[in-house]
């Protein structure tokens, strides 16, 4: 007999039960576990017996290692009252599901699971998702690790372990292990979109149900365009309009483009006016025209302002840093006359007025004019924004490089 | 309803059940690979028209099996291969997987088969062939334009439809051929009955269940869009079936009537040329060329997928070498494994395709239990648990499979 301090789960699974008294009470069918620990703790046992499937409380339960086998006593039948929000199944819920490994940053299947016993409690430490764990499930790690020994080979073993392991749905049964998918927030959108990418449909609309929005907004911004689709028509509509909402308005035209038009214009009539307005603007343009790839995020002001005024304004808008850079500066009757540049109204006096430092020579294009032609200028002026204006020379929106990258890609792997 | 709004609506019907369509199509036409080609011909050279009956409960059966998996595809939105392994656990799994692992193999060798028994008919040999068609097909993949590719081959589909002019060409006795399709014949000995199931085993092939259910989801198909899918599912079959009739009855109109006999598909493509004109000869051979083209794309990149599915290493055409391993490595060997096969002289290429066909046999019954167990869980399917009618259709089959493939093991052994 030797005291036991680590062990897998696939273990002990299956392996029979003993009362005190030596006589068997019945197989080890699965462990429950309570979420409101550090890490999961064992609680409960699901035990079948001759008299059908029984869950008792697991402080009577006793693991030993004998002549390397597990055996399992349990000295009290007390039976264990569950409790559907904080309770999981090891079996039924982990094993063999898939979970998101936070490290490594992807989607992997459970093969095994690694307990460890800390003073008389139990604890799940660690998910295996090596191959190891998945030939010890058939019980021939063991042997064949013995003879692969000689030849110098080693079967690849990986552990995760679980404070680096998110859970995803439960299927139909709907609980999950934490409320919220929290965790998930802190890893970059394109990699939480490539992770997302693998999952199954249900899945992906309650991930991303269950995230802040701005961000559920900025990871579908970088999903697949199959997979945008598919997120938008599966989720409540109400929902998908708000994400819309938060997205930059060329990349929600982008997305729309390739629904339905009824969808389309379902989601168009549930988003707010402003928002909606802009995105029928910007879908009314062919694909090969600037307009289709200009965001009408932009930031513009009257040429009396002051630098003070400006910097004022600036600090209530909070742009994001890819507009911050250009300003433009558009006169009463809409058209644009000039740029500022950002170091021009950091190093000025705050009383100066714009048209002392603004740069009247600009550079632009027309809404209908071809993106080929678009890509030439930003390349030979070195630019990183150009403001875009209609016929009237009126300004209506910016195209950033990003965008100009972003359309060049989407090209290349639409030939591929 | 003003005859308008009624045109309209037929109109808006039909959009949504073309966006949808592709699935069910797909399928079907992957099902007539080599080893169906095959199957069919030599069932109608050798028994001529007494076999065609089989095809109708085939056709039901197929039905009812493909529906299960749509409608597995539509609720859960879960491959199969993820099913499997979520529900009946790793022994299970890797039981089904070594199983299809091997029988795919196999089956890729029997369509490299195709491509050079077929390009032997234009004159081409195998050493020229069967490598430049395993180069460009795992190029499709690797260099990663295989979904325009299946696109296309969707298209050549449409050359199965070429069996119909062969058969038109022989000049069957349509009287005969209808009265076989609705009077079945049994006949109790062992060559009668393996054909039987071969037949049935060719046209339900276990991988096709798989690869069914996952073409649902790529599609990303809802509940609401149900009673496409389903008509989509039933296009798909009956294509299935129809070329099948079709290859039996160019075979059993000529080759049967006038005694002669075939092992494979390029045999019966040959032994038209005298009975049928040499045009009927190389229509028979073009379609074969497309169907195990067609089948040598799919096949090997969607056995490696499901594998990889199941065991939980990363998989897909869009993942890179270095992010997916596992499923290149995988690929690449079921490629080179089964063209390599080919490629040695004097090969067993009857004997190995025999062999897939039996693999097949015996997965297939362990695929369906499993897809059984699973539709009937309230866990997976919430309401959309199989109906009693499915039920029953699902559970005879599968006992009728077992038992028919119980006789075969017993009367093979004496």
């Amino acid at each position: 007999m030797a005291l036991v301090s680590t062990f897998y789960f696939s273990r002990i699974i299956g392996n029979k039960v003993y009362a005190q008294s030596g006589g068997t009470i019945g197989k080890l069918k699965d462990l429950i576990a309570d979420v409101d620990f550090v890490r999961p703790k064992i609680v409960a046992v699901m035990l079948s017996t001759s008299k059908g499937v029984i869950t008792v409380d697991f402080s009577c339960f006793t693991i030993e290692k004998i002549k390397g086998q597990y055996r399992l006593e349990c000295s009290e039948l007390n039976e264990y009252k569950q409790d559907e929000k904080k309770n999981f199944y090891l079996t039924k819920n982990i094993l063999d599901m898939q979970i998101i490994d936070m490290d490594g940053r992807k989607l992997v299947r459970v093969n095994d699971l690694k307990l460890a016993i800390l003073a008389n409690e139990t604890y799940l430490i660690a998910a295996d998702v090596g191959v190891e764990g998945l030939l010890r499930r058939l019980g021939v790690a063991k042997p064949l690790k013995e003879m692969l020994k000689p030849i110098g080979i080693a079967l690849p073993s990986h552990l995760i372990l679980w404070d680096d392991v998110e859970t995803i749905g439960f299927g139909h049964a709907g609980i999950r292990l934490s409320k919220d998918y929290s965790n998930l927030e802190k890893l970059h959108p394109s990699d939480l979109a490539d992770i997302i990418e693998d999952m199954d449909r249900d899945t992906q609309i309650a991930v991303l149900s269950s995230m802040d929005e701005e961000k559920a907004a900025d990871v579908l911004e970088e999903l697949e365009p199959g997979i945008q689709k598919s997120v938008l028509e599966n989720l409540p509509l109400d929902k998908a309009a708000d994400l819309l909402e938060k997205m930059p308005a060329d990349e929600a035209a982008d997305i729309l483009d390739e629904l339905r038009e009824d969808k389309v214009e379902e989601l168009l009539k549930e988003m707010e006016e402003e928002a909606s307005d802009d995105i029928r603007e910007l879908m009314g343009y062919s694909e090969k025209s600037v307009g289709s790839i200009m965001t009408t995020d932009y930031i513009s002001f009257n040429e009396n302002e002051t630098v003070e005024h400006t910097i004022k304004e600036l600090r209530r808008l909070k742009p994001e840093s890819d507009t911050i850079y250009y300003l433009y500066i558009v006169n009463s009757f809409g058209k644009l006359v000039a740029t500022v540049s950002l170091r021009d109204i950091v190093v000025s006096e705050p009383e100066t007025k714009l048209n002392q430092i603004m740069n009247s020579k600009i550079l632009y294009v027309l809404d209908e004019d071809n993106i080929e032609s678009l890509n030439e200028i930003i390349t030979k002026y070195s630019l990183l924004a150009i403001p875009v204006v209609n016929s009237e020379e009126e300004m209506i929106g910016v195209v950033i490089i990003n965008d100009v990258v972003h359309n060049l890609l989407k090209n290349r792997r639409k030939r591929t | 309803m003003t005859t308008k709004a009624k045109k309209s609506r037929f109109l808006r019907n039909l959009m949504i059940f073309l966006a949808i369509l592709g699935p069910g199509i797909i399928t079907g036409s992957v099902d007539n690979d080599v080893g169906g080609i095959t199957t069919y011909s030599v069932a109608g050279a050798r028994y001529g028209y007494e076999l065609l009956w089989v095809l109708i409960p085939a056709f039901i059966v197929l039905l009812i099996v493909q529906e299960m998996n749509a409608r597995m595809g539509i609720v859960t939105g879960k491959g199969l291969a993820d099913l499997i392994r979520e529900n009946a656990g790793v022994k299970v799994t890797f039981f089904i997987f070594v199983g299809l692992l091997l029988a795919d193999i196999l089956n890729t060798t029997t369509e490299f088969a195709g491509v050079a028994g077929s390009m032997q008919i234009f004159g081409v040999s195998k050493y020229i062939s069967v490598p430049l068609v395993a180069i460009a097909v795992w190029a499709l993949v690797v260099k990663g334009t295989y979904r325009v590719a299946e696109k296309i081959f969707l298209v050549f589909s449409v050359a199965l439809l070429s069996y119909i002019v062969s058969a038109m060409m022989g000049h069957p006795n349509w009287g005969e051929v209808g009265n076989a399709l609705i009077k079945p014949h049994m006949q109790f000995d062992f060559e009668y009955i393996t054909m039987i199931i071969t037949i049935i085993g060719t046209t339900i092939a276990p991988w096709m269940q798989f690869y069914m259910q996952s073409a649902v989801i790529e599609k990303g198909l809802k509940l609401k869009d149900y009673k496409y899918t389903l008509l989509d599912v039933f296009i798909g079959c009956a294509t299935t079936v129809v070329v099948a009739f079709f290859i039996m009855v160019a075979c059993a109109s000529t080759l049967h009537t006038n005694g002669v006999q075939i092992n494979d598909a390029k045999d019966a493509a040959q032994a038209l040329k005298p009975f049928a004109g040499e045009l009927a000869s190389q229509v028979f051979a073009f379609g074969l060329f497309v169907a195990s083209i067609f089948a040598a794309v799919i096949l090997p990149v969607a056995t490696a997928f499901y594998v990889c599915e199941a065991f939980g290493f990363e998989a897909g055409i869009d993942k890179t070498w270095k992010e997916a391993p596992q499923f290149y490595w995988l690929y690449t060997a079921i490629i080179a494994i089964g063209a390599g096969i080919i490629l040695i002289p004097n090969a067993p290429l009857v004997k190995i395709s025999l062999l897939s066909q039996e693999i097949n046999g015996i997965l297939l019954p362990a695929v369906l239990i499993c897809m059984m167990l699973i539709i009937n869980k309230k866990d997976v399917m919430g309401e959309y648990i199989n109906k009693r009618f499915t039920n029953i259709i699902g559970w005879t089959t599968i006992t009728i499979l077992v038992s028919l493939s119980m006789i075969l093991l017993v009367t093979s052994l004496f």
